[in-house]
C-alpha cells in the first residue's frame, strides 16, 4: 500500500506531523524521528522537506531544549552524511548550515563523553564528507577548465568556509596571548581547552594537525593566480574569528596578507577586464579594513605591525588615486590574462544541427569556422591531425571529446521525434559516422577524417580468460602448423589470406616482427608468458596472503602450463624436447624470482650490512610440475622408451628426493622396471645431489617381497652404496 | 505593491537621513523590503554654518527634527538648502534614524547597501566585530553582500543615487528569477557566481557612481 502513495501526500502528513512537533514539544523528538526515516525517500521533494525540517529543528529553535537537540544531532548523523552526497544545491547548502550546528553539539558532547567511538566515527564521517567538497564543485558537475571551476559555485564554498572554520575552531586550543593586551575570548567559547588531555578519542595532536591544515586550505584561497573576489571578502571576513580566538594562527594568516598583492594576479579568461579591475579594487578594500580592524583591535602581533600598518597605507592610497577617475578608463598596460586552458565553446548543446556545430570548440564568432577543411589535400589533413593529436593532453582530448559526445546526445534527444534531420550516430566505442548515403546531401563532411577512440577497458577476470584462451589456441596453431611462419625464405611465405591490402600488411609485418622466428620459437615465448610475463612481484609483502592480482595470474599461467603439459601428453615420444624447454624456463624463472625476494628481504633485514648466506631457495611451482610430468609419463613409458626417460631425467634442471621417488613406480612395473633401476643407476652416476635419495629407494626395495626386485636392488646398493 | 520575494535589504549612510533615506523611499516604492542605518556616531545636520551642525541622537524621530528646524531662526536657509522637504520625505518613510551598529533587533540583511566608503568599512568592520563577540554555539551565520555605492552627500545626487541603487537592485532581483533548468551551468544561476558580472555592467552605465563589495557573515 505505501508504495502507492504520492509524494504530494506524503509530504502532507509530513506538514502535520510537523504541526504537532511544534505544538507539542514533548512528542518533538519522536517526531524528528520519524521524519529521519523519510530522507532515504528517492523523491527530491521530500527530501528537501526533510532538510528543511531538519534546518527548522537546530537553526533558531525554540521549541526543542538543548539536551534534546543534542540526542536528535547525534541520532541525525547518518541521515546528514548521506544527505550530504545529494547533488542538489538548495539541499546541500543547509546541510552545511544544519552540519555546522550538529558539529558543535556532537563534538561537545563526545569531549564530555569518552568512549563513544561510534559517534565519533561518525561525527567525522560527516565532517569529511563537507571537508573534502571545499575544493571541487559539488553539487554541481565540474566544467570544461579547472579555471572556470575556481569562480563557479562560489556560494557552496562560502558556506563551507563556515564549517570548516567552525572546525578549525573547535579542534584547537584558544591560547590568549596577553603581551599584546588581548582580552580573552567570551567564556562560553568551547575550544580544545575545554577537552581532557587524556581523552581517548579527541587527541590534541590529531585534532590541532587537522586544523593547520584545513586552515592552509581555506587560505590557499591567496595564492590562486586569479581573483575571485567574493572568495576572497569571504575568507578574509571568517578568518577574523580565527585571529581573535586562535593567536596561534595569526602569523600563518599574516604571512598570507603580507604578501599578498591583487597587482600580481591574472586576469582570468572567465572575466571581462572591467571586471577583474573592479576585483581588484575590491579586494584591495577588504584588507585594508581588516589590516586596520586587526591593528585597532590589538591582534597584531608586535613583529608584524610595522609591515602591515605600511601596507595599509599603501591600500588607502591606491583606493585614493582609483576613486578620482574612472576605474575603466584608467590604461594598464600590465594586465596579463592567463594562459587559456579551456574550450571557448564548451556548450554541450547545439543550437543548429550541423557536423560543424557539433564538433566546433571554438568561439561562434571565429573566422575559422567558415573555412572548409575538405578542400585540402589529404597528406596535408593526415600531418594536421597527427600533429593536432600530439600536441593536445590526453587530459584535454578525453574533455573535447566529453563535450562533443554529450552535445551528440542532447542532439539525439531532441530530434529523436523527428527524423528527417540527419545526425550522426554512434558506433559502440565512440562518435563514428554513419556513412549511409543520404549523409552526404547534408553537410560536405569528409568521412576519412574521422577516428574513433575506444576509450580502454578494464578486463575482468573471465576476458582475460579468455584472451588467454585466445594466445594459447594461436601459438599451438602455430607449433602444430610451423610451415605457416617461415621467415628463413621469403618465397615460402605461405600466408593462406588472399592477396588483399591485409596480406601484404601482414606479409609486411612478419618480415620485419619476427624475423629470428623459428620452428619451436612459440615454445620459449609461450613458457615465458606463463613463468616470468604472470610473475606479480610485490614489494613489502609482510604476510603470505596472496593479493587477488597475483591469484589471478597464476590462475592464468596455470591455464599456460596445462595447455603445454595436454600437448605433450598427445605425442610424449616425440614432444619431450618441449617439455625439457618448458620446465628449464620455470625452474630457472621461479630461482631467480624467489632468490630477487629473498636477497630483498635479508637486505632489508640487515640494514645495509654485507648478506652473509641466503637460505636455499625453494621452487614450488617447477617442482609440482616436473612431478606432474614424471607421473603421468610413467604409464605411456614402453620397455624401449628408456633412452627418451633418461634423457628427461638427465635434463631436468633439479631433481629431489620427491621426484625421484616417482621411479619406485617403474620398478615394480615387471615390463619396466628395467628402464627403473637403469634410471636409478644412471641418477647415482651423473646426479650425486640425488644419489643419497636413490640409494634409499634401492634399500627401500631390497626389503620389499618381491624377490626379483629385492635382488635386483641389493645388487646395485653393494655397488654404490 | 510589495515583492514577496524581496530580499532583505537595507541602506546605510552616515546619519540615515539623506542618501539611504532617499534610497530607502525609493526601494520601497518600488515594493523591496528595505531597512536604512546610519553608521555616524550621531545624526549630524548641516546648521547655520559649517563649524555649527545640527546634531541628534539616532532615534530621535524625524517629527521631531523636523519641528526643530522649521521652529529655528534660519529656518529659510534650511529651505532654501532642501534640509527641510528632506525630512519631510523622511518622516513619511519612517519615525527615527537608526544606528547601524545597533541594529541587531532588525534581524539580518541579504544585501547591504552604503552609500559612502567609509560607511563600507564600518559596516564591514563591525560585522568582523560581531563574528567574535558573542556566544555562537547555538547559531549559524548567514551570507550577506554588501555593496558600496559612493554617492555625494546633496539632495541631488542623494536622487541620482537612489535611482542608481533602484536598477542595482532590480538587476539582482531579476537576477534571482532566472531558472536553473532554462540553462546548461547551473552556476549561471547562482548570485553569488554572477554577482561580479552584475557589478560590472551596473558600473559600466554608472561611471560616477564608484562601487566596493565585499560578502560577509552574520
Amino acid at each position: 500500500m505505501n508504495q502507492q502513495i504520492r509524494p504530494e501526500d506524503i509530504i502532507k502528513q509530513l506538514d502535520q506531523a510537523r504541526e504537532v512537533a511544534f505544538t507539542t514539544p514533548k512528542d518533538y523528538p519522536a517526531i524528528f524521528r520519524q521524519v529521519l526515516l523519510f530522507t532515504n525517500n528517492p523523491n527530491s521533494s521530500i527530501q528537501l522537506w526533510c532538510v528543511k525540517f531538519i534546518y527548522d529543528s537546530f537553526i533558531n529553535n525554540t521549541v526543542l531544549n538543548q539536551s534534546d537537540k543534542v540526542d536528535l544531532a547525534i541520532d541525525s548523523l547518518d541521515s546528514l552524511f548521506t544527505l550530504s552526497n545529494i547533488k542538489d544545491l538548495d539541499v546541500f547548502l543547509q546541510i552545511i548550515d544544519i552540519s555546522t550546528v550538529i558539529f558543535k553539539l556532537v563534538f561537545t558532547y563526545v569531549a564530555e563523553n569518552d568512549g563513544c567511538n561510534q559517534v565519533w566515527s561518525k561525527l567525522t564521517e560527516l565532517k569529511n564528507s563537507l571537508i573534502n567538497k571545499f575544493q571541487s564543485n559539488f553539487p554541481l558537475d565540474p566544467s570544461d577548465n579547472a579555471e572556470h571551476d575556481l569562480s563557479r559555485n562560489v556560494i557552496t564554498k562560502i558556506q563551507l568556509i563556515k564549517f570548516i572554520m567552525t572546525v578549525i575552531d573547535y579542534q584547537s586550543k584558544s591560547t590568549v596571548i596577553t603581551s599584546n593586551n588581548n582580552t580573552p575570548p567570551p567564556s562560553t567559547t568551547f575550544s580544545l581547552n575545554s577537552v581532557s588531555p587524556t581523552h581517548s578519542l579527541i587527541k590534541y595532536s590529531n585534532m590541532e594537525y587537522e586544523s593547520t591544515a584545513l586552515l592552509e586550505l581555506v587560505l590557499k584561497t591567496f595564492s590562486y593566480d586569479i581573483l575571485i573576489a567574493p572568495l576572497i571578502s569571504a575568507v578574509l571576513n571568517h578568518s577574523i574569528i580565527i585571529m581573535r580566538r586562535k593567536p596561534q594562527y595569526t602569523s600563518k594568516i599574516l604571512n598570507v596578507i603580507e604578501t599578498f598583492d591583487t597587482s600580481s594576479k591574472l586576469q582570468s579568461n572567465y572575466q571581462s577586464i572591467e571586471q577583474f579591475k573592479l576585483s581588484r579594487k575590491y579586494v584591495d578594500r577588504i584588507f585594508k579594513i581588516f589590516i586596520h580592524h586587526c591593528l585597532r583591535h590589538n591582534l597584531v602581533p608586535s613583529n608584524y605591525q610595522a609591515s602591515l600598518t605600511k601596507k595599509s597605507s599603501n591600500l588607502i592610497e591606491k583606493g585614493n588615486e582609483i576613486r578620482k577617475k574612472n576605474i575603466f578608463a584608467i590604461d594598464e598596460p600590465n594586465i596579463k590574462k592567463r594562459k587559456f586552458e579551456g574550450f571557448y565553446n564548451p556548450s554541450k548543446k547545439i543550437k543548429v544541427m550541423d557536423y560543424s556545430s557539433l564538433y566546433s570548440l571554438n568561439e561562434s564568432d571565429n573566422p575559422l569556422n567558415g573555412f572548409n577543411i575538405s578542400t585540402l589535400p589529404q597528406y596535408i589533413l593526415n600531418n594536421m591531425v597527427v600533429n593536432a593529436l600530439q600536441r593536445s593532453s590526453v587530459n584535454k582530448l578525453s574533455k573535447a571529446l566529453d563535450i562533443i559526445s554529450e552535445r551528440y546526445l542532447n542532439a539525439l534527444n531532441s530530434t529523436s521525434s523527428s527524423k528527417s534531420t540527419p545526425i550522426p550516430t554512434f558506433g559502440s566505442n565512440g562518435p563514428t559516422i554513419d556513412d549511409d548515403d543520404n549523409d552526404d546531401d547534408n553537410d560536405s563532411y569528409d568521412p576519412e577524417t574521422i577516428y574513433t577512440l575506444p576509450p580502454p577497458k578494464d578486463l575482468s577476470f573471465q576476458d582475460k580468460k579468455d584472451q588467454i584462451n585466445i594466445i594459447i589456441q594461436n601459438f599451438f596453431k602455430l607449433a602444430k602448423n610451423p610451415n605457416s611462419v617461415n621467415i628463413d625464405d621469403d618465397e615460402d611465405l605461405k600466408v593462406k589470406e588472399e592477396d588483399d591490402e591485409n596480406t601484404k600488411v601482414n606479409k609486411e609485418l612478419t618480415r620485419i616482427a619476427i624475423k629470428s622466428w623459428k620452428k619451436d620459437s612459440w615454445v620459449l615465448i609461450l613458457t615465458r608468458l606463463a613463468t616470468r610475463g604472470m610473475r606479480v612481484f610485490v614489494t613489502g609483502k609482510e604476510n603470505e596472503v596472496k593479493s587477488p592480482d597475483e591469484l589471478e595470474n597464476e590462475a592464468l599461467s596455470d591455464m599456460i602450463r596445462n595447455s603445454i603439459f595436454d600437448y605433450f601428453l598427445e605425442s610424449i615420444h616425440t614432444r619431450i624436447d618441449v617439455i625439457i624447454k618448458w620446465l628449464t624456463e620455470e625452474w630457472y624463472s621461479e630461482k631467480v624470482f624467489n632468490e630477487d625476494l629473498e636477497i630483498k628481504k635479508a637486505q632489508k633485514l640487515n640494514k645495509g650490512k654485507p648478506i652473509e648466506k641466503l637460505p636455499a631457495i625453494q621452487t614450488p611451482i617447477y617442482n609440482k610440475w616436473a612431478g606432474k610430468v614424471l607421473d603421468s609419463m610413467i604409464p605411456f613409458l614402453e620397455p624401449n622408451d628408456r633412452k627418451i626417460f633418461i634423457r628427461l631425467l638427465s635434463d631436468l634442471p633439479y631433481l629431489n628426493e620427491e621426484l625421484v621417488g616417482s621411479i619406485k613406480r617403474l620398478c615394480f612395473d615387471p615390463v619396466k622396471s628395467k628402464i627403473g633401476f637403469l634410471s636409478l643407476q644412471f641418477l647415482i652416476m651423473y646426479r650425486p645431489p640425488v644419489k643419497q635419495a636413490c640409494l634409499n629407494i634401492l634399500k627401500e626395495l631390497s626389503e620389499c617381497d618381491q624377490e626379483d626386485l629385492r635382488d635386483e636392488a641389493k645388487k646395485l646398493l653393494d655397488k654404490y652404496k | 505593491m510589495v515583492l514577496t520575494d524581496s530580499l532583505k535589504i537595507c541602506t546605510v549612510c552616515a546619519s540615515n537621513n539623506n542618501r539611504s533615506m532617499e534610497a530607502h523611499k525609493q526601494l520601497r516604492d518600488a515594493g523591496y523590503n528595505v531597512k536604512s542605518f546610519g553608521t555616524g556616531s550621531a545624526v549630524r545636520l548641516p546648521g547655520p554654518s559649517i563649524d555649527k551642525p545640527n546634531v541628534y541622537e539616532f532615534g530621535t524621530p524625524y517629527e521631531d527634527i523636523y519641528q526643530d528646524l522649521i521652529s529655528q531662526s534660519c529656518r529659510k536657509m534650511y529651505e532654501a538648502n532642501g534640509l527641510i522637504h528632506m525630512l519631510d520625505r523622511n518622516r513619511k518613510v519612517k519615525q527615527a534614524p537608526e544606528k547601524w551598529q545597533n541594529n541587531a533587533y532588525a534581524g539580518n540583511f541579504d544585501l547591504v547597501i552604503t552609500c559612502e566608503e567609509r560607511c563600507f568599512d564600518s559596516v564591514v568592520d563591525d560585522l568582523m566585530f560581531r563574528m567574535y563577540s558573542r556566544d555562537d554555539s547555538n547559531e549559524v551565520r548567514q551570507v550577506v553582500h554588501i555593496i558600496n555605492v559612493d554617492i555625494k552627500d546633496d539632495n541631488e545626487n542623494a536622487l541620482l543615487g537612489g535611482k542608481g541603487i533602484l536598477k542595482l537592485v532590480n538587476m539582482i532581483h531579476d537576477f534571482r528569477q532566472k531558472k536553473k533548468d532554462q540553462y546548461e551551468d547551473e552556476s549561471d544561476v547562482i548570485l553569488e557566481d554572477q554577482m561580479m558580472g552584475i557589478l560590472t555592467e551596473w558600473q559600466k552605465d554608472h561611471t560616477h557612481l564608484p562601487t566596493l563589495y565585499s560578502i560577509s557573515y552574520y
